[in-house]
Parts: structure tokens; sequence; C-alpha cells
């Protein structure tokens, strides 16, 4: 017994212990058990009330995108000078949106984040339906959507070949880089996952399907030790989109010389803030998720509570950005730039600069206080707070800076129609129709993951594998 | 080319007529039915309006008239010829345009015009700048003229009580008439004319006249500018019409007129001033000789007192006095009578003393270089006085030359109501006009007219007037015509037709000669005929071909009359002036004034001037109440912010003598107190498609005896919502960023570089832009690509000559194919307008000054919208113009975004395909779902993509109006200013032609200019190679005065502007030190630190010359 004792690790003391990852003892088994059971369980009521909405505002996206292609840009509310309205906010909010899950799941992976196992699947399916939604908006909000190709380089006989000058034109390759990668890395986590359920089906149709794509996982040592150096591949491989691709939307605004876009700190602080929103969403949609799936001991409270921590960090450099862009304006000593920012704060839309503030620099700063990160509730509602802060973001830097600029005879005011809240409500439909869709057949949590940061799964641990003798 | 199918011959019958049957002999309607059951589609084709086979006909036919060569082989020989103005007829080349020398008929005058023939439609007029009285100029409405030419709701058949009927009907009906007017000397016929200048129609009417002596004539025209002529008449005792030299005077005072904007021959009144503004040599000293000096009195903000140097507001009841006041210091005791009479009226309450003593002591230093001008809309009194004031200064023959004009004696709208009411009119025979829409509101004229027994009538539209007729005539467009009349010089100008009556119509001279039953009907002969009279008849055939060659016959003028001054005609009309009493808030005085768009009514069918946004208030496709700031606030009325294109204003009620209208109220900088202004000539209700519903008819209000300045109105509430009024620059102020940059002329003597000093501080990094021009790097042989071209197009404009008339932005729609998108549209700020206007309030509302500025496609050496376009499809070329390639535009609108100048246009619809009727209305209608002509439009649309959905007959007629060498534009696709390429390559094209085997392939400057600088009366506007250090626009470019708008952005645009520069009097209490856009940017403390200095020490010692004062 002492023998046995001497050879594990001392455990640190009480008050320094980590709360561990799945909290309850659960065993292995159990996570299999319940992960499987959101799958291959009854389709409760709540999923079918949360899908028909869904679907059916899919299906407003759908018509809302065929009126718009049938009719053209003008029943949108872009206007002259306001030649980008929601069509570019949304499509900027969403791809912010897809920022988290390729951070969960890359850059925590190389830092060793091992919390990062509860919650890197649900958010890299949310990173790519959020990317899913956004690639909407770029492509179909040009006035000649079928001419969109145009952007892509094809040798065509015309010799003409895309300008390389322009950001619109990294973006096309930034936002397909990312999608690409994203799937694939998601879909390389989701393969050992993917023969679980293979193995437990019941059907034969599940059997083929999850057999298919599970690609003949075996788990053994072979498989493990390609499959985590294909994973560590990725991982670096996506570490530098993660910052790669917000830099570069951030770049259209940039490369432009118009006051309140032509800002040199745009990179930096988007990517914070696309971080920023990215957790948010996660948060949104895990309180809820975890609780309706009985995964509290999974996605446990310390979870919760390093999220919010993130998004503290993000939501304070954001604000720190907000409060920079502010002084380089006055320092400049140039007076369109001064107007430009003094017009945010009380222009006619500075009901939109100070929604941005409040919910993007005040309201994270509530998680400073651990009682505030452990209450659900009040995390949930800030979580909202944050992506329609993270909204109001985009439409302060697009909207306010473009409906006033150099020549007051341009100036103008923008009002979005029916057809770009249409839109924008479709694209919802479309993210949560693809969410319920995943969680409802695929594992939402990374099975094998979490397995592996069971104390029960580490061999030195007094509940671990060695001790279990199943060998 | 396929072959031109020859017309069909309209010979009439002779010989022996055979007939089918007795039906036929007998004509009866069953034959006639049976006729079109047996040829459907030939039978067809005489009611169809416009089908494709009519059209074809139409144009082989206007081939014919333009003597193309095809007249031996048509059967109907060309019986009228058209010289070409440049190119013999054996020179045509299929595609290449023709000009023709025609004139744009006005009330008293013409505008002599180049038109623009494109295989035998006229597809753009410009200015005959060969014309003595002309330099290529032009007025807005000139411009958008050619668009009536296409409009799909003009009169397009022969109509009987409201029925189809045929042109031989018709023209049997006018046989009976004037057979009948024969026989009973013309008692009972009556004429309802307009005003022209043409002498042919003189002619006629004196032979009519003749031949029914007993026949009366009325003339009717709801703003009538013939004030001017009976003024100078009474005034000389003898039969003149002054005719103005504007470019003589130095000293100009306008007692509440308008002669920039709203009199006649405005064009001709903006070259003269805008040539008195020029300051052109550099040597010329810097005094306030330098350029002229405007002073304006009136109570509407207008386009001649947005000019002004000195600007008096007050109501316009009140500026008879002040003309009496002017006069009193003048003209003094002209006659004793005249002296007491002047000092009685001439105390102006409200008015500071100062300004009329010094106004009239700098008129008194510029005796026989000044000129005092009243406006139409004042009563005739401010007219004499105008002329005595004018006469005293010398100006009589100098600025004010009185030629010979004689009266012809038309009765009025009144008298001629008075006759119907007492039962004396058989027959009456109404041409043009549109009086039971425009006549007073007291005539009752859709009632009275129907007294007459018959009513027949000629008009272009079948309008409000046509639905109260017998027998209903479409007129022909003037460029349909044959016809001549007088330009207000007196020179003598030919109306040549382009293109053969689209509708088959008559011209007014046929009419008249019909109705009077004389031999020649034909409108060239009966035009020839005329000019034998006035040429001699030694080389007759030469001079008449020289006349419709050069447009103009110069070998005949009116008299000049010189004449001392009639005082007994003068006094008695002063002795009866009664100073009127100052409008208050409850006793309103409404000014009902002549639109900058629709004129009286006129053009409100034509969509270009329905969408061409007022110079002042920039509202489109309505009128609206235009009150000062302060009666608009002390009525109790608010307004929301008004940053969106549609500004939400109260929706107010007029009433003036137990008349009301309604409409929305809306503030103008400038405005005198308690006065409400009206535009006329809206809320028409059959106009046609395109200005149905727009605005509110003033004329409801309008009676006979208060024609244009009526007191005791009042403004009240309604319960109405706030109603949206679309305007194309919600923004007034320049918010002190030096965009128009101006500068007095003491100033200018001190800081000739004031405009440059202006500028912002470059960034550091010198002139490196953020955009470089990827035409600016070398090749391997060290040459720049852009160096390569002998050419290097740019355009300087003069903000000191600009007026901001808007005939330019007119020019551009006509000559680029830009469409109209409809007031709906422009409310959500997304008009297409390649060229626009900017105009900026500077000062206080209630005395504002204020500036415009022609704001275009800047033309950037760097351009900021080239490197963000993903596809290329925006990109310079080695000319140095930034050129679109339409093909290539996806639509991402990034260009716009980066445009500091946003003069880029997005097309959000298709606006080219909408029908008319959908301009107002809602603009979603997907063509999934929706049906044109009881087809769905998918289908159609698959069938012919290019046409559309407009219905058959606005697509026939308006596809004809577009400029064949621009590109009509599709939805989603960004345009902007092109400098008119299509000309430029047209120039290039003739140049390289020209030069055969040499290189002199440069074109020479002044051979082209581009649509809007070929517009412009001022000349404001000048383009050409700035490469050639000996072009105009070089030589305008090295001024000290040019500038660029925003250079700290390093764009480098081609387009530079000039300053401007003002010129008020020190003397007067209203002297400001500083234009207040400068002295905003000051405030704003912009400018140089080095100039900061300078800048304070000019103010001050101004400050200190105006003390000394």
């Amino acid at each position: 017994m002492s023998a046995e004792t001497q050879i594990q690790a001392p455990m640190p003391p009480a008050e320094l212990a980590r709360e561990p990852l799945v909290t309850n003892n659960r065993n292995v088994a159990w996570v299999s058990d319940q992960v499987a059971a959101i799958i291959e369980g009854k389709t409760p009521k709540w999923w079918w009330a949360a899908f028909i909405p869904s679907f059916l505002m899919m299906c407003l996206l759908g018509a809302m995108l065929l009126y718009k292609t049938s009719v053209g840009v003008g029943v949108w509310g872009n206007n002259h000078p306001t030649m980008w309205g929601w069509d570019i906010i949304n499509f900027v909010w969403w791809i912010g949106i897809g920022h988290a899950g390729t951070l969960i799941s890359a850059i925590l992976f190389l830092l060793r984040q091992r919390w990062r196992t509860a919650v890197n699947r649900a958010a890299e399916a949310m990173t790519i339906f959020a990317v899913m939604c956004a690639g909407i908006y770029p492509a179909l909000h040009t006035g000649r959507e079928w001419l969109d190709w145009f952007l892509f380089p094809i040798p065509t006989s015309n010799s003409l070949w895309p300008q390389f000058r322009s950001p619109l034109m990294w973006d096309v390759f930034a936002v397909s880089t990312y999608f690409t990668v994203s799937c694939l890395f998601w879909y390389v986590g989701l393969v050992p996952d993917l023969a679980i359920f293979r193995d437990r089906a019941k059907t034969k149709m599940r059997k083929f399907l999850y057999g298919l794509f599970a690609l003949g996982w075996t788990g053994s040592n072979r498989h493990w030790s390609n499959y985590e150096k294909c994973y560590l591949i990725l991982a670096g491989v996506s570490t530098p989109l993660v910052l790669s691709v917000h830099s570069i939307v951030s770049l259209d605004f940039a490369v432009s010389q118009l006051p309140g876009w032509h800002t040199t700190i745009f990179p930096p602080y988007f990517v914070a803030g696309a971080i920023f929103s990215g957790f948010g969403m996660v948060l949104t949609l895990l309180i809820p998720l975890r609780k309706m799936c009985q995964l509290e001991d999974i996605i446990t409270m310390r979870h919760i509570d390093l999220m919010c921590k993130v998004t503290l960090a993000t939501g304070s450099i954001v604000g720190y950005a907000y409060i920079m862009e502010l002084f380089i304006a006055w320092y400049s000593g140039s007076p369109y730039e001064r107007y430009a920012f003094l017009n945010r704060i009380h222009g006619p839309y500075a009901w939109g600069y100070w929604t941005m503030m409040s919910c993007n620099v005040l309201l994270p700063q509530l998680f400073w206080f651990k009682k505030i990160r452990q209450n659900l509730l009040i995390v949930f509602i800030a979580s909202i707070l944050v992506n329609i802060g993270m909204w109001f973001e985009r439409f302060v830097i697009i909207v306010i800076s473009l409906h006033r600029d150099f020549l007051p005879s341009n100036w103008g005011y923008f009002a979005p129609t029916w057809v770009d809240i249409g839109t924008f409500l479709g694209t919802f439909g479309l993210f949560f129709t693809m969410f319920l869709l995943f969680m409802r057949f695929l594992p939402m949590i990374a099975v094998s993951e979490v397995k592996g940061v069971t104390p029960q799964s580490d061999p030195h641990h007094p509940l671990g594998g060695a001790k279990g003798g199943h060998h | 080319m396929s072959k031109t199918i020859p017309p069909t011959c309209s010979e009439p019958q002779t010989g022996l007529k055979y007939w089918r049957g007795l039906d036929e002999l007998a004509e009866t309607p069953e034959f006639q039915s049976w006729v079109e059951r047996e040829f459907p589609a030939g039978a067809s084709e005489l009611t169809d309006s416009v089908s494709r086979r009519n059209f074809v006909k139409i144009m082989s036919a206007s081939f014919l008239l333009a003597g193309v060569g095809l007249g031996a082989s048509g059967c109907r020989r060309p019986e009228e010829k058209i010289l070409p103005f440049s190119r013999l007829p054996e020179g045509y080349v299929h595609g290449v345009a023709q000009f023709y020398a025609t004139a744009f008929p006005t009330r008293h005058g013409a505008i002599p015009l180049l038109a623009k023939s494109n295989d035998g439609r006229p597809t753009k007029v410009e200015g005959n700048a060969a014309h003595p009285d002309s330099n290529g100029g032009t007025d807005r409405f000139a411009q958008a003229s050619i668009l009536n030419l296409y409009d799909p709701d003009r009169a397009n058949r022969y109509a009987k009580g409201g029925n189809v009927s045929t042109k031989a009907a018709a023209l049997d009906y006018l046989t009976d008439l004037s057979k009948q007017a024969e026989t009973t000397k013309g008692a009972g016929l009556c004429f309802l004319l307009e005003r022209s200048a043409s002498p042919s129609r003189a002619r006629l009417q004196r032979l009519i006249k003749v031949k029914f002596p007993q026949a009366r004539w009325f003339i009717y025209e709801p703003v009538d500018f013939d004030i001017h002529r009976k003024a100078a008449s009474i005034a000389t005792g003898q039969l003149v019409a002054p005719y103005y030299r504007l470019d003589r005077a130095k000293r100009i005072v306008s007692l509440d007129c308008d002669f920039i904007g709203a009199e006649e021959d405005n064009h001709r009144f903006i070259r003269d001033f805008a040539k008195g503004r020029k300051i052109e040599n550099p040597e010329s000293p810097k005094n306030d000789e330098l350029i002229n000096r405007l002073y304006v009195v009136e109570s509407l903000m207008s386009l001649t007192g947005a000019n002004a140097d000195h600007r008096l507001r007050i109501p316009s009841s009140q500026v008879v006095q002040v003309a009496a006041a002017l006069a009193a210091e003048i003209v003094g005791q002209g006659s004793a009578e005249f002296g007491a009479l002047v000092s009685q009226l001439g105390k102006v309450a409200g008015v500071d003393a100062q300004w009329i003593s010094e106004c009239a002591k700098d008129l008194m230093a510029h005796k026989g270089t000044s000129v005092v001008v009243a406006g139409h809309r004042q009563p005739l009194a401010v007219h004499l006085l105008v002329n005595a004031i004018n006469d005293r200064l010398g100006n009589i023959g100098q600025t004010v030359v009185y030629q010979d004009s004689p009266d012809t004696g038309e009765g009025t709208i009144a008298e001629l109501a008075a006759a119907l009411n007492a039962g004396q009119v058989e027959s009456l025979v109404v041409i043009g006009g549109n009086p039971v829409y425009n006549a007073p509101a007291e005539l009752d004229w859709a009632k009275t007219q129907r007294k007459a027994k018959t009513i027949v009538r000629l008009g272009y539209y079948e309008d409000e007037t046509a639905a109260v007729t017998d027998w209903h005539l479409p007129l022909t467009h003037y460029l349909e015509s044959w016809g001549d009349v007088r330009s207000s010089d007196g020179t003598l100008v030919a109306i040549q037709p382009l293109i053969a009556p689209l509708f088959d119509g008559m011209t007014e001279l046929e009419f008249l000669a019909r109705v009077g039953g004389f031999g020649t009907t034909n409108p060239y002969e009966i035009v020839r005929e005329n000019f034998s009279t006035l040429a001699s008849t030694l080389g007759f055939e030469e001079a008449w071909k020289r006349f419709l060659h050069d447009g103009f016959f110069t070998g005949e003028k009116p008299r000049v009359i010189v004449t001392a001054l009639n005082w007994p005609g003068i006094n008695p009309v002063l002795a009866q002036v009664k100073p009127a009493t100052a409008p208050t808030k409850d006793s309103l005085e409404v000014i009902f004034h002549r639109d900058y768009k629709v004129d009286d009514g006129r053009y409100n069918n034509n969509g270009w001037l329905q969408e061409l946004p007022d110079p002042i208030t920039k509202i489109v496709w309505e009128n609206v109440f235009l009150l000062s700031a302060a009666t608009f606030k002390a009525l109790g009325y608010t307004q929301k912010d008004n940053e969106s294109g549609h500004a939400f204003v109260p929706w107010v009620k007029l009433t003036l003598n137990g008349r009301s209208v309604e409409g929305p109220a809306w503030i103008v900088p400038g405005q005198a107190d308690n006065t409400v202004g009206v535009a006329l000539g809206y809320g028409r209700t059959k106009a046609g498609r395109v200005g149905n519903g727009a605005g509110f008819n003033a004329y409801l209000l309008r009676t006979g005896d208060a024609d244009y300045i009526a007191a005791g109105a009042t403004l009240s509430a309604t319960s109405a919502k706030p109603y949206p009024v679309s305007t194309t620059q919600s923004h007034w102020a320049m918010e002190g960023r030096p965009i128009v940059r101006e500068a007095n002329v003491a100033q200018f003597a001190e800081r000739p570089d004031f405009a440059k000093a202006m500028a912002m501080p470059e960034p550091p990094g010198g002139d490196r832009s953020l955009y470089p021009n990827p035409l600016d790097v070398p090749d391997k042989n060290g040459v720049k690509p852009r160096d390569k071209s002998p050419h290097a197009w740019g355009m300087s404009i003069d903000l000191n000559s600009c007026v901001g008339c808007s005939a330019c932005m007119v020019a551009c729609q006509a000559e680029n194919n830009v469409p109209i998108v409809g007031k709906e549209q422009v409310g959500r700020s997304r008009e297409m307008h390649w060229l626009r206007i900017d105009r900026y309030f500077t000062g206080s509302v209630e005395n504002p000054q204020v500036v415009t500025q022609p704001m275009l496609c800047q033309h950037c050496e760097s351009a900021p919208c080239e490197s963000v376009c993903p596809v290329n499809a925006t990109v310079h070329d080695e000319e140095g113009l930034n050129v679109m390639a339409y093909n290539r535009c996806v639509g991402t609108r990034y260009c716009s975004n980066n445009c500091p100048y946003k003069v880029r246009r997005f097309n959000y619809l298709d606006y080219n395909k909408r029908p008319l009727d959908k301009l107002k209305g809602p603009f979603f209608s997907t063509p999934l779902l929706n049906t044109v002509d009881g087809e769905w439009e998918l289908a159609r649309w698959w069938r012919d993509p290019s046409r559309g959905i407009r219905p058959d007959d606005e697509w026939e007629l308006l596809k004809l109006a577009k400029n064949p060498d621009v590109t009509v534009r599709m939805r989603g696709i960004m345009e902007k200013c092109s400098f008119c390429i299509q000309r430029i390559e047209g120039a290039k094209i003739a140049q390289k032609v020209k030069a055969g085997a040499s290189a002199d392939v440069e074109v020479k400057d002044g051979t082209f200019t581009t649509a809007c600088a070929q517009a412009c009366p001022a000349e404001a506007i000048v383009f050409g190679n700035v490469k050639d250090p000996h072009s105009r626009v070089s030589k305008l470019k090295a001024q000290e005065r040019d500038y660029t708008v925003l250079e700290f952005l390093l764009t480098k645009p081609r387009l530079t502007y000039l300053a401007r520069v003002r010129n008020p009097n020190p003397k007067m209490p209203d002297y400001t030190v500083t234009p207040a856009s400068f002295e905003e940017w000051e405030k704003q403390g912009n400018h140089l630190a080095a100039a900061e200095g300078a800048e304070h020490e000019a103010a001050h010692a101004h400050e200190a010359a105006k003390g000394a004062h």
C-alpha cells in the first residue's frame, strides 16, 4: 500500500487543488452514455420547439435572398453614402462569432489548456455555422452576385485577373481558408467519437453512416499516434488563421481613408473583439444546453468561470481600443477625424455608440466578481448583451463612419428595411437549424478527449485506470 | 445596314376613283370595320400609337427629311431640306451623329441650338455658339426638352370628344371652321394663344385678321414676362422692349428680379453676369472694380439672391418702396411730380436708409456701366421706376437697349372669360397652354371654357384642358416642327425638324394656316414665305440655305430706339401706388413664383426636371410652402432632424381669400419673414405618368388681380402626420471645412493665394499618396506609362462664375443616359446624378450667404476607389481618366465608400427598366411574382432580357432618347462621371483621321468639350488637355485661386476649382469683413500656423477700415 502511495505524484495542498474538469467523480462510461443519450435518445420536445421556428426562419432567409437577387440591392436600406449597411455589419458580426471555436480548439490546445475539451466541439461547430452565415453576406451583398466568380483567380478568356491590392480580395482568401481549415479540424476531432457511435449504433443506417465517416477508426495505438500528430499540425495551422481572418476583415476598413475606418489599431482590436463575441456566443449556447442535456458535470461551473474571464479580458482590450481610438482622433489634429468620433458620441446615432460602450466595456467589468461569474442567469444575459454590443460595434464602425464623411453635402442617414431584418433573422434560422441538427446527430462533447481529462483516465490518480485493473 | 423601307406613299388620289362596293363609296362604318377585319395588322396600325413598324416608318421618313440621299428612292420626295451644320450629306456615315441648327422657342424668344441626331433620332441639344447672342450655353429647360419629345404621355391621336378620330376628319373640321368663319367674317371666333416670338405666326395672325376681321385674339401665360415690354413702352411712349447687356454693367441692382433663375432668357443673363465676375487677367488691379457687384432686393431666396454681394430681404410687396427710395436718390426731380411721388413712396420701414443711399451712390458712381432690373413678379410701377433710374444713370443704349417691339394687341384671359360668359363665343380655338389647370381661380375656367359652342385645341398633352374640348389635335414638338422665332436680341432663328412628327401632329403654323383657310398650309412654305419678306430677293435661295445651315439670319434686326422718358406715362401709374402694409404671421404675403424645374407646369411630366433638385431647397418631385425660419417657428411648426434624404415636415393649409390648398411647410434661410413662397406648376391631375400627383396646385389660390404677390393669407396646422419631403442635400452648413473657398476682393488683394492658404497641412511623409498610381511606375525603359499619351484630361471649375443654375446637371443626364429614380428613392439618397450641385448656406439663418459647387468625379490621379476594387472594374487610363468598366463591376460598392467626394452612384434597382408609374409607389416588385401586360415577368424577361418591365409604349419611346454612345447600366453596377469619355474618344478618332499619316494626333484645345461644360452658360466649367500648357484649362489651373478640394488626402484630382471672390461694398451697413465660409473656417481654427498671423492681421485691418468709414 505504502509503495503504491510512493509512486504516485505528490498531491498539492487542498487549498491549491484544482477543481476537477469532470465533477461528481463521473467515470468514463458515464461520459459516453451521457453524450450518447442526446443522440440516441428520444427527440426531446424542447428540441422540436427550437427546431421548427429555426427551420422556418431559415426558409425566410431563402425567401429574402431570392427576393434580393431578383430585385436588387435596393431592397435593403443601403444608400448613398452608406453603401454598406446591415450586409457588412452582419458579415463581420458572424465572422467574429466564428472566432471562438478555433481559438478554443487550436490556441488553447497548443497552450495545453485542458478545460477546452468540454466546450471545443460545440464551439467548433458554432464556428463553422457562423462562418456559413457570414459567408452569405459578402457573396450576396454584391450588386451582381451571379458574377461573384470574378473575385476568384480563374483564368478566363478575358485575361482579367482579380486585383490583389483590394482588401476584399484578401477577404475572399482569408475567409475561405478559415472555413476550410475549421471544417477539417472539426472533422478530424470527430473521427474517434464517430467510431464510438458507430460501435453503439443500433440501426444499420446509423452504423453505415457513422462508420463511413469514422474512416475505419479502431482506436489502435497507431491510429491514436497519427491522429494526435494530425491534430497538432492542424492546430498549428489554425492558430495563425485565428489572428489573420479578423485582421484581414479589419483591413476592409483600415485600408480605406474614411475617418473612423483609417486606423492602424484595427487588426488587434478586431481580433480581440472577435474572441470577445465568440465567447459570448459560446456562453449563450452552452448555458442552456448543459442544462437541457444534463451535462453540468462535463461543462462545469469552472468552465463557465474561465470563459467569463476570457470575456472580461478581451472586453477590456476592446474597451482600451475604443478609448485609444478617441485619443488618436483628438491627437491627430485632423478635424475630419475628430468630427467622425464626435459624431459617434453625440451624432444622430449616439444611441448606437452608447449601446456599444455599455455592452462591450462596462458590462464585462461585472465579471471581476466571482459571485457574478457563478450566477448563470446573469452570465447568460450578459453573454447575449455582449453579442448585441458587438453588433453595435460593427454598426458604429460601418454606418456611423459612412453616413457623415468629408463633404457635408453627402451626409445622409441609414435605416434598415424589413428585408434587412428578415435576412438577418434568416441567418439565425440557418445557424440554429444547423446547430440543432448537429447536437442531435453528432457528439456535442468531444467524448474521447473529455475521457482523457477525467481523473479516472489518469493511471496515477487514486481513481485512475491503473487501479481499476481493466487491462 | 439593312434596307431602309421606303415610307408609304401618301399622295392624294387623282384620276378616276374605283370602289369595291357601295359601302366603300359611302364610307360607312360597316365598311371601315370590314377593312379592319380583312387587314387586321395593317388596320390596327391606324390606332396603335407606337409600334415597331410605325417607328421604322418614322425613322425612314426622318432620313428623308434629313436629306440623306434616300430622296430619289422614296416616292415621297423631300419637300423640305435641312442642311447639316458641319457635314455634307454625302459624308454621312451610318452611326455617326449629325448636327442640325434649330432653336428652342421660349415665351419671348428662343435659345439657338445645335441638335444632335443619331441615325434620324434627336438625342441631345447644345447651344449654337455661332449665333451672335450665344456662347453655346443653354438652360435646363432646353436640355430637358429632348425628353418631352419621347414622352409616352404626349398627345398621340386626333380626338373628337375624347374618342379617337382621324387626321382627315380633323382637317375636314378645320376646313369647315374656316369656311364658316369666312361667311361670318370671323364673328364668334376666338383664339387663345401662348406667347411666341415667331414672326411667321405674327404674319399668319395678321393675315387671318384681314380675312376674319371680327375674330378676337387672346393670350394667356400664367407666368408672363410681357411686363418688361409694357413698362418700357409706357416709360418711353414708344413700342419698345428692353434688352439688357449685363456684361457691360459693373454695378447691378436687382429689384426682386431673379434674372439668374426665373426670368426669361436666364441663360443669357447668366452668361453676361458671369462675364463680369471672371478674374482671368492676373494683371488686373485687385480693387472693387475687379468684378461686378450685385445688389439684390427680394423676398424669396432666389438664385440671384444666392449670388448677391449684398442682399436685402423684404416682402415683395415692399420692393416698390425700395425702388422709389432709389429713384428719389438717383432720379430726384426728374419731373416735379415724380420727385414728390417717389419721396413720399420711398419711405420703407425696417430698412436701413444707409443701405439704399450707399447703393444709390455706388450706382451713380457708375453711370453708363450700371443697371437696375425689376422682376416680372413686380407691378408696373416698379418697372417704370427702374426705367427712370436707368435713364438717369445713362444706362440706356449701354446696359439697357430699347428695341422696336410691336404690340400685337391680344386680349387677356379675363376678357375672354367675359366674352364667353356673355355667350359671344361660337368657336374657341386654343393653341397650347393649359388654362383649365392654370387660369386665374376666379374665372373657373373649366366651366367658362365650356360656354363656347365648339372648342378645338392644338395641344402637346391630352391634359386638364383637353378634357374640356370638342376636338383635340396633337401639337408637334419643336424638334418635329418647321418654324422661326426671334431670339431676344432680335436675330431671326430657324426651327427645323430633326424627325418627322412621331404621332403625325401639327405645328402651330400649319394649324393657324388651316384655320385661316389659306392655300399654303405647309409650315416649311409658311416659314419660307415669311423669310422672303425679310431677306432681299436677290440671292434669296443662298440666304435661305445659309439661314437653315447657320440656324439664324443676321441680315435683318429690329431697330434700336433712343428716346427720352415719357413722364406723363409714368407719373399717373406711380400716383396710384399705395404703400403696402407689412405682412404679419396672421396675414401672410404669398408669392407665386415660376418653378425652377417645371416652369409654370409645362414640364411637369418631364422626369429629368422633376428629379432635378431645386437649386436652393434641393427638393425634388414636388413644391412646398417656403417659409423663413422665424415664421416657421412663430407659427409653431417643428421639423424632424432632416439628416435623411426624407425630411419630415408639417403638412399645413394655406388659405387665401377663402380658397385653400394643403402642402408641406419648409424652411428656407434668407427668406423675408411672414412671406410664403409657393411654386406654380405642380399638383397636376392629368399631366401623365411622371407628373401626376407631384406636389400641390397653387393655381387654385391664384387670382387675376393678385397673380404674383397676394396679401392676407393664413397658414393653419392640419391633423395630418408629418410629411416626408425628399431632398438631395439635407445638410446646409459646411461645418467650417474649407470646401468652397472664398474671400472678399480686399482680402484677395492682400492674399492672392488665400485659397491655397486655407488648405490643411499635409500629413508627414510629403507627397506619398496612400494609393499610388501604377501608371506612375516607370517601365523598363524608364518611361512612365502616363507620359506616353499626348493627352492628360483635366477640368477647372470657376466658382466665381458658377451661379448654380443646374443646366449642367440636366445636360449630363441627357448625355450619359442617367436614369431617374423617383421621389421615394431620392428619399433614400439613391439619386443617380453624376454631377450634382452642392449648395451650402453660411452665416446666419436670417441673412445667409449661399455658395454653390458643382461636384462630380474628380478623376484623382491617386484614386482611392481604384485600389479597393477587387475585380479591377475601376481603373486608370494613360490619359489620367478614372474609368469604369461596367461589364467587370460586380457591385461591392467599396469604391464609393472610399471615395472622399462621394461622387459614385450605384444602381440599387433596375432604374432603367422600371415603369414610370412605379417611380412613386412601392419599389418592391419582384419579377418572380409580377406580371406586366398580362405576362409573367420572368417569362417576359426570358424572352427579351433588355426590355424590362416597362409597358410597351414607354419602352418603345424612351429607349429612343438614349445616347447610343453610352452604355445603359443595369442594376447592381457602380457608375460615375466619365468626363464624357465618348466625346473624348470621338475627338481623338476625328483627330487621327485628320492627322492621316502625320503624327499630329493631339486633339486641339477647344475642338470638343464635356456635356456639362458645353451646356454651362457661365462658362464656369472648362475642360481640356492639361499637358498642353497653352490650353485654356492649363491657364486657369495656373491661377492663384486654383485649389483642390480635400487636397490633404493627396488624391491629386484632375478637377480643381477656382476660389470664389465676393465684391461687397465696404460702405454698406451689411458689409461683412470676410465671407461667412471663410469666417466659419477660421473659427474652427484649421488654418496653417504660418498663415494665422497674416489672416488675423487682415481681418483686423478690415475692421479698422470699416470703422473709419
